[in-house]
């Protein structure tokens, strides 16, 4: 859907099977020909890749041309005719696919694929009724396990090379590769290195046969027995759509929903695999309320009395929220604290405690963003200031890498710690913090042509207000964009609804600012507040100073914390509520690029867990406030009215309606399995307009193949709300720094780490790398440590042993990842800029 | 009495002792013609004289040189020139002769069609078997280097060239140009998506010009006299002259240097003609690729040979007598293909295979009166289906075995046997399965003699 019609040179009139169409120069006729009603079976075309037409399933007639023609590599050209259902044709594709089935092991009983196989599905279509082949077929060792997650059956494979060109084109890690030639052709990974990407779930979903299979779902249902909902991504702030899929009640799978503005085709496996959480044994199922050391379990009518009592008679109250929240939570936070309670001490900056996401507001009128992920696509220059974003973006690093590869993007990286796409850029300026500004204000004389500063929070303790006023100085100067990368799902959201002690809701600057999370943590540690209320947020384990936190919640403040989990922040609280986790939650997540996307509901939270929007509700009506809120749309109501950014919404059009009926939709499967979000997945662009004539009717009551359901669905694009005029950023004040040591400590995120949800997702526990941390070269040298010695770390009074790893890390500083098993960065903090020694470790 | 007409094996026949060195080629007129070229000549001239004469690519698909070589885009550079001496065709061994005989030949037309298209850099992507030949060029190239036959300033001018020779690993898919230019570049070996072809984004994405071995050779001579010259022997579209691999049940199988045109049967004659006089069965007339052909009367150049429903293709061209099993012939050419298939695409990885496990059935007795339509079906749903013409090629041969021996075909159906004698060692390759066939340093049958 552009904004304007073409111009007229950029159309060709072309005909396929007797219709006549306008369409773009350029696009292929595979695509053309689906759009309008003709669906050209395929194996190795992928909308998301560049064509290789090694399948030969698509061959057409196209007037003119001697021999029929792959209609995924075959341009449309003005004046073109084209006849995808000629008797040639058709003679093609069942001949092709007689050949595909000679060596395929047909074990459809035993295969995962089953019923959403595309395989499966186009010979139903397109195939010989049987096979004339006799002979004994290819055999290769079965059910190969290539990772951790990924299982991989040779003989099962067409050698349609999705994987592979996935790898290569968007991932850039060539893990799997084909192996030998002609009938032994293979896929596989290199003898000694597993598929280790961070993406190798795509390479599950894109497979049309199954060939690439996932562990985790290996066995667990038969698609048709799966109940599906779309939703977001709740771990990174990228905000990938995908879908959530139980079976029974039970969450077994997630998929990725294409979305041509978010996520292309990709998620990233955190996403896919990191699911286990939701039923993991550590869930709160009801509230409780602390008798001595220990908790007892209440109604939920109780513990609101108890919390009711403590907020009524306290004159100082502090309001932490985590990164994880919705918007409705969100801003049912910000109206209990704000309204309510009648507190400005607010924030949802843990890990990211101070930064400085207001400063962005000079350049773009909210603490956020100015540029989408089509602007960084569109750019000529993109400068990346922060950690790897392969770490803790994994999509976004994807349309960062094909930009470079394929869109010739000029990548410009100021960060002091190595990232992957160091080999990518045009430029790499590798220097300790304080030389940040410096860096970026030089780019300055470097950038022509559209540009995208981004920034991300770099590094956990870290004042990183020099570092985002120069990058916004940078957009600035150069009439760039920015885009702000704040660390989790929903971290803008809670921006955007005012839990940050300088705005309200709609980035409205308050008069006088509150207490952010440093400071609130340490007036409770100092004694000075009545009531602390902490919404999913385990601050001991993810604020930059692991001690003050523990001293907070050890104060004389009573403590209430809504979590999914008994964490440890949990466990030093008065009174836990239990909340809801993604899958059970109606609500929407606001990405980086302040797009509004919808989480359906589709499993029951445990016990009497709710959404912390409701929670904040009961609160409020214990404190006889009574909000009126019975549903999702009544908060939506209330946001309309009260947030100006948001008076615009129209909550409905986030809800994906049901497609409309297939012409060739066979009747009866809708009717067996009664759920009205089954086929209601969010669609993406690709390609542009309808799915149809998708060969899935064939398959007699059986439904779609995913990756064809998916491009079914009607487009969901979701959201961005305008911008306020621009502002001048609040002023807010940067504590000095406190901390003395000869490193400087920088610490950032690891993919997989210790954090709450990818701690608990079984699948991705034997993932984590053995706790490390980085140092420079020369500074090994000068300590005499070599890659893979065992160190200690020291800093606030606080020792780890580790190993170290000796990389470009910029001179002067070590990078200790954040949240590592038995090795918590935030241990070694203490106030800002914090610095550590090293040593290496007795033998 | 037929007779040959010596062009590029002129030397190589009259100084079999030391036509490969540079001595003896400077005392045959050598590098004259690359200093006329380069010299004299602009770019445009070349390529007018080139096309003028009509010389016709000798690799296989005969595409005319001259408007090959015009395609290369005005304003790009670098671009690149590649010698496909790849020769892997089975019954194919002429550009092997002519590298391994007359290197200085072939360096000779890589300076001129250098020069032509304005390469500054020229790869020669030698067979991996060929280790004789190969040995032999380095050592020209370093000749011609010495003498200042290469590298920078030739002949007076300020023109640069530099020649690699580089050898390839043993897969017949690398003389499919594109897949020689992926092996060049150091990837697998397997054809690229055309368009956009060689010419216009080739090796390291650069405008290219492939040519064979033979067609390269024959530029010197070319050069050295006129187009008027050149036309004087062939056809009247396919002018000049082409090296005939001829094997099989002949006399005097070797390589022959003939008129385009020449009747197959005068073809015969020039070989000696078959051993014990026996009658000709069937004729190769093109490599394995090509479809048998049984009238000795048709003219040995691209028009007829299509005409008559084959190609002439390399110019191998294999006689065989009546105690050919044609099941044996299509089974053997059938195991070729499928050893040699990329894997890239569907039709070829998955037909090729099929073929060989139903011919090794008929020919072993276990064949059934279905399977005889059933390879004509596989090889429809190969023929024009596949990505590059390999997997077409493969089904040609075997379609035509099918179609022109049905009745033998049959015969080995109904009797559940092979009628004829049993001389298993036909079938030694078949029956060993995979490997790569890669002989390394090993050159056997030409010897070791030094360069």
């Amino acid at each position: 859907m552009s904004d304007q019609a073409p111009a007229r040179d950029d159309l060709v009139t072309v005909t396929i099977n007797g219709t006549t169409v306008q369409t773009e120069k350029g696009r292929l006729l595979i695509d053309v020909a689906e759009e309008i009603g003709n669906f050209i079976p395929r194996f190795c075309y992928h909308p998301g890749m560049k064509s290789v037409a090694v399948c030969r399933m698509c061959l057409v007639n196209v007037e003119g041309m001697p021999k029929l023609q792959p209609a995924c590599a075959t341009p449309v050209a003005d004046g073109m005719i084209a006849n995808t259902v000629s008797d040639e044709a058709v003679e093609a594709q069942k001949g092709v696919l007689e050949l595909l089935l000679i060596n395929h092991p047909l074990d459809c009983p035993i295969c995962d694929r089953a019923g959403e196989c595309p395989l499966q599905d186009q010979t139903y279509k397109h195939g010989p009724g049987s096979s004339r082949y006799v002979e004994e077929k290819r055999h290769y060792e079965k059910a190969l396990d290539i990772s951790e997650l990924v299982v991989l059956d040779r003989e099962r494979c067409v050698l349609c090379w999705r994987c592979v060109r996935f790898s290569d084109e968007i991932a850039g890690d060539r893990f799997i590769q084909l192996v030998d030639r002609g009938d032994g052709t293979q896929i596989l990974n290199f003898t000694d290195d597993p598929f280790d990407s961070y993406f190798s779930g795509n390479t599950i979903q894109i497979c049309p046969v199954g060939a690439l299979t996932s562990k985790p779902y290996r066995f667990v249902s038969r698609p048709w027995d799966l109940e599906t909902a779309p939703s977001v991504c709740d771990y990174c702030s990228v905000g990938c759509p995908l879908t959530n899929e139980t079976r029974a009640g039970n969450l077994v799978r997630r998929q990725a929903l294409p979305n041509e503005q978010v996520n292309d085709f990709w998620i990233c496996d955190k996403g896919r695999f990191g699911y286990h959480y939701v039923s993991s044994e550590d869930r709160l199922t009801t509230p409780l309320v602390r008798s001595g050391e220990d908790f007892e379990q209440t109604g939920w009518a109780q513990a609101l009395a108890v919390v009711a009592g403590k907020l009524k008679g306290a004159a100082n109250v502090g309001v932490i929220a985590g990164g994880h929240l919705t918007t409705e939570d969100s801003y049912a936070i910000g109206k209990l604290a704000r309204k309510v309670i009648g507190t400005k001490d607010v924030d949802s900056r843990i890990q990211d405690a101070g930064a400085p996401y207001e400063l962005a507001m000079s350049l773009t009128g909210v603490a956020g963003s100015n540029a989408t992920i089509d602007d960084l696509k569109a750019a000529s220059n993109v400068v990346w200031v922060g950690p790897d974003p392969k770490e803790s973006l994994p999509v976004l690093y994807l349309h960062l890498h094909t930009g470079v590869r394929d869109r010739n993007t000029d990548l410009f990286i100021v960060s002091s710690s190595s990232t992957s796409l160091d080999i990518h850029a045009a430029q790499v300026t590798r220097v300790a913090p304080s030389a940040q500004p410096a860096a970026i204000e030089a780019l300055g004389d470097k950038l022509e042509g559209p540009t995208v500063v981004c920034w991300s929070p770099g590094y956990a303790g870290r004042d990183e207000s020099p570092t985002l006023r120069a990058a916004v100085a940078l957009a600035q100067k150069v009439g760039g964009k920015l885009l702000v990368c704040p660390p989790h799902a929903g971290s803008q959201g809670a921006l955007d609804m005012g839990l940050h002690p300088a705005l309200e809701a709609g980035h409205a600057v308050v008069a006088e600012p509150g207490r952010g999370t440093r400071q609130i943590l340490q007036a409770a540690a100092d004694g000075e507040l009545d009531v602390l209320l902490i919404f999913g947020a385990d601050v001991v384990a993810d604020f930059p100073d692991a001690d003050l936190a523990r001293k907070a919640l050890g104060g004389k403040a009573f403590v209430v914390c809504v979590e999914l989990f008994s964490t440890e922040t949990a466990l030093l609280s008065d009174v836990v509520f239990p909340s809801a986790a993604s899958p059970e939650r109606e609500g929407t997540f606001t990405n980086l690029e302040r797009r509004l996307q919808k989480l359906e509901p589709l499993t029951k939270p445990p016990g009497t867990a709710r959404e912390v929007w409701k929670t904040c509700a009961a609160i409020a009506s214990a404190l006889d406030e009574d909000w009126g809120w019975h549903g999702f749309g009544d908060v939506w109501t209330d946001i309309k009215g009260n947030v100006r950014t948001h008076a615009d919404v129209d909550i409905d059009k986030l809800t994906q309606e049901a497609p409309l009926p297939h012409p060739f939709d066979e009747q009866g499967f809708e009717g067996e399995h009664p759920s009205p979000l089954r086929m209601s997945g969010p669609g993406g662009q690709y390609p542009k307009g309808h799915r149809s004539g998708a060969p899935f009717a064939t398959g007699q009551n059986w439904p779609l193949s995913w990756e064809l359901r998916a491009f079914e669905a009607r487009q969901r694009p979701g959201y961005v709300f305008p911008a306020p005029e621009v502002t001048e950023a609040p002023a807010m004040t940067s504590p000095e720094a406190v901390s003395e040591g000869s490193f400087e400590l920088l610490s950032g995120r690891l993919i997989y780490d210790e954090g709450a949800m990818v701690s608990r997702s079984a699948a991705l526990r034997g993932l984590q790398p053995d706790p490390f941390i980085e140092i420079n070269d020369s500074d090994a040298k000068r300590l005499g440590i070599a890659d893979g010695d065992p160190v200690i770390v020291s800093g606030a009074g606080n020792e780890i042993a580790v190993k170290a790893r000796v990389n470009g890390v910029a001179e002067g500083c070590v990078f200790v990842p954040y949240d590592q098993k038995d090795c918590r960065a935030n241990r070694l903090m203490s106030g800002v800029d914090p610095c550590v020694e090293i040593r290496k470790a007795d033998a | 009495m037929p007779n040959e007409t010596l062009m590029v094996m002129k030397r190589l026949r009259e100084y079999p002792e030391d036509s490969w060195t540079l001595d003896r080629y400077l005392a045959t007129d050598g590098y004259n013609n690359a200093r006329k070229a380069v010299a004299d000549m602009s770019s445009a001239d070349l390529i007018a004289l080139v096309k003028d004469a009509g010389l016709r690519g000798k690799g296989g698909a005969g595409f005319p040189t001259g408007m090959k070589w015009s395609f290369v885009p005005q304003d790009i550079f670098p671009r690149y020139v590649v010698i496909n001496h790849d020769e892997g065709e089975p019954g194919t061994f002429k550009d092997r002769e002519l590298m391994e005989k007359d290197p200085h030949q072939l360096i000779e037309g890589i300076i001129i069609a250098a020069w032509a298209v304005g390469a500054n850099k020229a790869f020669v992507y030698c067979r991996g078997e060929f280790a004789l030949g190969a040995r032999r060029l380095d050592a020209a190239v370093a000749e011609a280097y010495r003498a200042g036959y290469l590298g920078t300033g030739l002949f007076d001018t300020d023109f640069n060239l530099d020649i690699v020779v580089h050898r390839g690993a043993g897969a017949y898919i690398c003389g499919e140009e594109s897949a020689l230019l992926d092996s060049l570049e150091g990837f697998r070996g397997q054809p690229r998506l055309k368009p956009p072809f060689p010419a216009i984004k080739g090796l390291y994405g650069q405008p290219t010009v492939i040519n064979n071995t033979e067609t390269i050779s024959t530029l010197p001579h070319i050069v050295g006299n006129d187009a008027a010259w050149f036309k004087q022997w062939g056809t009247e579209k396919a002018p000049g002259t082409k090296v005939m691999s001829v094997s099989g049940h002949v006399n005097k199988p070797g390589n022959y240097e003939v008129e385009y045109g020449m009747s197959l049967g005068d073809l015969l004659q020039v070989a000696g003609g078959m051993i014990g006089s026996k009658p000709v069965k069937a004729v190769i007339p093109g490599g394995a690729s090509a479809p048998l052909v049984t009238d000795l009367n048709v003219g040995m150049d691209f028009e007829s040979l299509k005409e008559a429903g084959t190609m002439l293709g390399s110019g191998a061209v294999v006689f065989m007598d009546d105690s050919t099993c044609m099941v044996r012939n299509a089974l053997l050419t059938a195991h070729f293909f499928e050893h040699e298939s990329c894997g890239k695409c569907t039709p070829c990885r998955e037909g090729t295979w099929w073929k060989v496990k139903v011919l090794e059935r008929i020919e072993h007795g276990e064949g059934r009166q279905e399977d005889l339509q059933l390879l004509l079906d596989i090889c429809n749903s190969m023929d024009g289906k596949c990505f590059c013409p390999l997997g077409d090629a493969s089904s040609w041969a075997v379609r035509s075995n099918v179609k022109l021996f049905w009745e033998e075909f049959e015969q080995h159906v109904a009797l559940g046997r092979c009628p004829f004698d049993d001389h298993d060692e036909m079938l030694v390759g078949a029956h060993t399965g995979r490997g790569s066939g890669f002989v390394g340093e090993q050159n056997a049958g030409v010897g070791e003699e030094g360069v």
